[in-house]
């Protein structure tokens, strides 16, 4: 695509950057098909190529933009589905995320819509804070038919879960046995609110695996959810802090930072491009999502577990923002689970981040067709790597759904994950009647059962 | 076409399929317009999107009526071949696969599926696999948002035994260019309850089904679609061959195999820009500006670089196990090792190789994105087809070779070709990535087209599918007997000229 920026404009630096992104987009039309909001609205102004011309428009004029572009660029959910699809891998999500933040410089929303925003990231990014929202978002519920349409949603979802806070102080936990690695852990923001278990999951089974792990002093929230809304000063001062933090055990030898909430991971492994310097693009790059860290290490396990099957939903920012697909479905295999993949796995369940409480309908269109795709497979319980995606997935479907690494945790000997604690789960079928897996199929292939004539 | 009639049309199509199945929106037009070839944009008129075959009739009918062109599309990614732009500016696109877009049946039994238009090969591969992965589709190696309807309407085909997916459908719903429903195959029984609809093709009375294939005679609104029981295991075999010239034995090779029906798949022989342009850009485009192919140095260089040769062979077997299919392999092997100079990739190495993963994701039936790449080995986003093909008899193959590759050079374009061999036919893949926004590159892209379309014709060889901009140019080269007899047909299903006017030259 041709673009016409001044001299002046390509001298700002993210202008520049948005021009080289912009001119590798040829609209083919290759992404359109797998965006969530073209396929629900048909309207190319929310489709990928559609936004990207948007973005154009509006960088090259200036100036405010238009509530029309910012409409539809508030409804892209940054699922990032276009850049797995498109064939000449532009990069969309850089591009996004400087027009967010060129609106929230040059745009001013209604208040009511400036309030929600202000108090979302003032509060998620930090645990306490938000946690005492919840509690106040708690006691609201008998007020809420009252209240106007997104405050109600929110406090509709601070009921949707139980908070379940536990807040990691700064630790060493120490290896046992053998140690095979020393590694730091992001204990995030808003999850250490809204549940425990995922850190606590992680914690007892890197330790299991020979792992001596770290929740660093000072390290916080990892500022993607102020980063997504276009806050970018915010979300940098927040990557900074991280970056500071483990840069300091790097001394003593660090392998890696591990991140269990992959919405989280995808932007710890971009701090490279985020602060540009050479402390963020090492940290970036010896970050892992969880599932990485225990392929990597080789899961041990009791061998005692059941074949329950477990719906396997690939959070859009592992599956498009770290290609992690694999590794999490092979984990739970050798845990001896039956894995199941999702019809329309490519496509965001609405979470994304803030989305679910800024674009509630969209989000509850996508999350009530998540559900059911995900209800059709006929699944024990859930897995997915990512709060979010639990929360949301979890307010419309009826079976438990868990973190990946809880029942990996379960499988090696830790406790079976709170959420399915109370439940009566389906006897499996003998593991004689279960189809096998092929030595070796293409990467992404699910067992395959054969019509009986093999 | 007066405009009182466009409004007089959309205005009835609004009223019969509500405010949601019509747009006119400016960027609509304008995306609906963007395609990939030489030619430049086509905008449509606006966008209707039917939900039933009921809401089809009526867009027909309007479109009598009022006099309005109507271009249908399923899926709509038809890139490289024309993407969703109409056959003439101004058409109406009847965008089928937003709101038609249901697996009507599956019947594990007899292993059909029944589809609305906008099913695409991810959606009814995603509904196999939850379904516990019994059978397995026919997919192509190209975008998996595509769909079957479209691909099988337009000739298109995969890899595995049921490759042929015009062949492999069964039965069609139709509304005629007079608003009529037709049903084909056994579907033409005058009853409610049809038992052979997509089970049988060959009843009574001639086969219509075939008319609706690189046609314009009406909009095919649901089909069946025949599935192969999935194999436990898919093993692939893959050669690699170094020079250009080898192309002659790999098709005396391949041919044998194919013809006893010994190798179950299809071949693709595809050569090394093929390949290795999935996997990055031309490294020396930049530096001719675009106006030379690359050197065979440059070549030279990919090949070596992803272990590839001029032209690499793949195939595969199924089975119930490895182990069965070990000494299948070892046959294979033996038969091209005759040659001396093939280099043996096994199955498990392949899937290290991006392109070759292709191949494997085809052979077993999986959408896969890999293949897509191809199209940024030069920027620009220019993309076109060239789909002639050659009997499989190696000295005409290379002849062929020689003509297209010399042709390619002569226009500054970069030579990336996959012959996908059967026993008798081999069709050839010819890729032309260009920068479309460069009007000399895009003008020497038209030019190298038309000059290997009639050199081809001129010893004999037709193309098969073609990118839109071309469909007159092919009809022109064709007989004009099978020209009137075309024109006749459509007078007689369509007598107004409602759909597509233009498309594969007809109207
Ligand atoms: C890298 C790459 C690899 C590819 N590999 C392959 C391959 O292996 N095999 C292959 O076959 N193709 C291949 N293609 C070509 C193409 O992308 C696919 O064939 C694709 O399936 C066609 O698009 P579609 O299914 O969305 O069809 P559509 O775009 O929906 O339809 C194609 C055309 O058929 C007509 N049509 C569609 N629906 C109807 C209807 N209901 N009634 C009447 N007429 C209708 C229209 O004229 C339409 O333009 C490849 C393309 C690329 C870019
Ligand atoms: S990031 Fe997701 S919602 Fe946004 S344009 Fe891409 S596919 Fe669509």
């Amino acid at each position: 695509m041709q673009t016409a920026f001044s001299r002046e404009q390509l001298a700002q630096p993210e202008i520049a950057e948005a021009d080289g992104i912009l001119k590798t987009c040829v609209h083919y039309g290759f992404c359109t098909g797998t965006c969530p909001t073209y396929v629900l609205f048909r309207d190319e102004n929310d489709s990928p190529r559609g936004r990207i011309d948007l973005i154009r428009a509006m960088l090259e004029k200036g100036g405010a933009p238009a509530p029309r572009t910012v409409h539809h660029l508030d409804r892209c959910l940054s699922c990032l589905s276009c850049m797995t699809t498109c064939a000449v891998k532009v990069d969309y999500v850089h591009l996004i995320d400087i027009a967010r933040s060129y609106i929230e410089k040059n745009f001013r929303r209604p208040l009511p819509d400036r309030m929600l925003r202000g108090l979302l990231a003032k509060t998620l990014p930090y645990p306490r804070r938000f946690a005492a929202a919840l509690q106040l978002g708690r006691l609201a519920q008998p007020l809420a038919g009252f209240m106007p349409g997104r405050l109600r949603d929110l406090v509709g979802m601070a009921k949707a879960r139980p908070v379940k806070m536990e807040l990691l102080a700064p630790n060493v936990y120490l290896a046992q046995g053998e140690r095979l690695m020393r590694v730091a852990l992001l204990a995030g923001c808003a999850q250490q609110a809204l549940d425990r278990n995922i850190n606590a999951a992680t914690i007892r089974i890197l330790q299991r695996h020979g792992c001596d792990v770290i929740v660093a002093d000072g390290a916080g929230c990892c500022g993607a959810l102020p980063l997504h809304m276009g806050y970018e000063r915010q979300a940098r001062t927040l990557a900074a802090a991280n970056v500071e933090a483990w840069s300091r055990l790097l001394d003593q030898g660090l392998d890696a930072v591990v991140v269990n909430a992959s919405g989280c991971g995808t932007t710890v492994k971009d701090y490279g491009h985020l602060l540009g310097d050479e402390n963020a693009k090492r940290i970036g790059a010896m970050t892992r999502d969880i599932t990485e860290i225990l392929a990597q290490l080789g899961l041990r396990v009791t061998g005692d577990m059941k074949p329950y099957r477990v719906a396997y939903h690939d959070a859009c920012s592992l599956q498009h923002g770290q290609h992690v697909t694999e590794q999490p479905r092979r984990l739970l295999k050798t845990a001896g689970f039956t894995v199941l993949d999702v019809p329309e796995k490519h496509f965001c369940c609405g979470s994304a981040g803030t989305y679910n409480l800024l674009q509630p309908a969209i989000a509850n269109a996508l999350g009530q067709r998540k559900a059911a795709h995900v209800g059709s497979v006929d699944p024990d319980m859930i897995a997915a790597g990512n709060l979010g995606c639990m929360v949301q997935i979890g307010r419309f479907a009826e079976t438990p759904i868990v973190h990946t690494v809880e029942l990996l945790d379960w499988a090696s000997g830790g406790p079976m994950p709170e959420a399915l604690q109370g439940r009566t789960l389906r006897a499996p079928p003998p593991v004689a009647e279960l189809s096998e897996q092929p030595a070796i199929m293409p990467s992404d292939a699910p067992p395959s059962g054969g019509a009986g004539i093999w | 076409m007066a405009a009182e009639n466009l409004e007089a049309f959309f205005s009835d199509t609004g009223k019969s399929l509500g405010t949601e199945g019509v747009n006119r929106s400016e960027e609509t037009i304008r995306r609906y317009g963007e395609n990939t070839m030489a030619c430049g944009d086509v905008m449509p008129a606006g966008v209707v999107y039917p939900a039933s075959t009921a809401d089809v009739q009526a867009i027909v009918r309007a479109a009598n009526t009022h006099g309005i062109p109507l271009y249908p599309v399923s899926t709509g990614y038809n890139i490289g071949l024309g993407s969703r732009a109409a056959a003439r500016a101004g058409q109406v696109v009847v965008d089928l696969g937003y709101r038609m877009n249901r697996i009507l049946e599956i019947d594990e039994k007899l292993a059909f599926a029944v589809v609305e238009p906008g099913v695409s090969y991810q959606a009814l591969y995603d509904e196999l696999v939850r379904r516990g992965n019994k059978l397995m589709l026919d997919v192509t190696s190209g975008p998996p948002q595509g769909g079957m309807i479209g691909n099988a309407l337009d000739k298109g085909a995969g890899y595995t035994p049921y490759f042929d997916h015009f062949g492999f459908s069964c039965g069609l719903e139709i509304v005629l260019g007079n608003g009529e429903i037709l049903r084909t195959g056994d579907g033409a029984l005058q009853s409610d309850t049809l038992a052979n609809w997509h089970t049988s093709k060959y009843s009574f009375g001639p086969i219509l089904d075939g008319l609706f294939a690189q046609s314009n005679y009406g909009i095919v609104t649901r089909m069946g679609v025949w599935l192969l029981p999935r194999p436990p295991m898919v093993r692939s075999f893959h050669f690699a061959f170094p020079e250009d010239s080898d192309l002659e034995e790999v098709i005396e090779l391949c041919r044998p195999m194919k013809m006893s029906n010994f190798v179950p798949t299809l071949f693709r022989v595809a050569n090394d820009l093929y390949l290795c342009g999935s996997e990055g850009e031309s490294a020396e485009y930049h530096a001719s500006k675009g106006k030379k192919s690359i050197s065979d140095d440059g070549r030279r260089a990919l090949r070596e670089k992803h272990g590839l040769g001029a032209w690499n062979v793949s195939g595969a077997f199924y089975g119930p196990s490895a182990a069965a299919l070990e000494p299948m392999i070892q046959r294979v092997r033996d038969h091209f090792g005759q040659s001396g100079k093939a280099k043996y990739i096994d199955h498990a190495d392949a899937g290290g190789v991006g392109p070759l993963q292709v191949a494997i994701n085809a052979f077993s039936g999986i959408p896969s994105l890999g293949e897509l790449g191809l199209l940024k080995w030069r920027p620009g986003g220019g993309n076109l087809w060239f789909l002639p093909g050659t009997p499989m008899d190696g000295k005409i193959a290379n002849e062929f070779q020689r003509i297209c590759r010399g042709i390619y050079e002569e226009h500054g374009m970069d030579y990336m070709v996959m012959n996908v061999c059967g026993p008798r036919f081999a069709r050839g893949l010819h890729v032309m990535t260009f920068n479309r926004e460069d009007a000399e590159e895009r003008a020497r892209a038209d030019a190298c087209y038309r000059k290997m379309s009639e050199e081809v014709a001129r010893r004999g060889v037709y193309v098969g599918r073609a990118p839109i901009q071309y469909h007159d140019f092919h009809m022109q080269q064709a007989m004009p007997v099978y020209r009137d007899a075309c024109n006749n047909v459509k007078t007689a299903l369509d007598p107004n000229g409602v759909i597509a006017p233009g498309r594969y030259g007809i109207g």
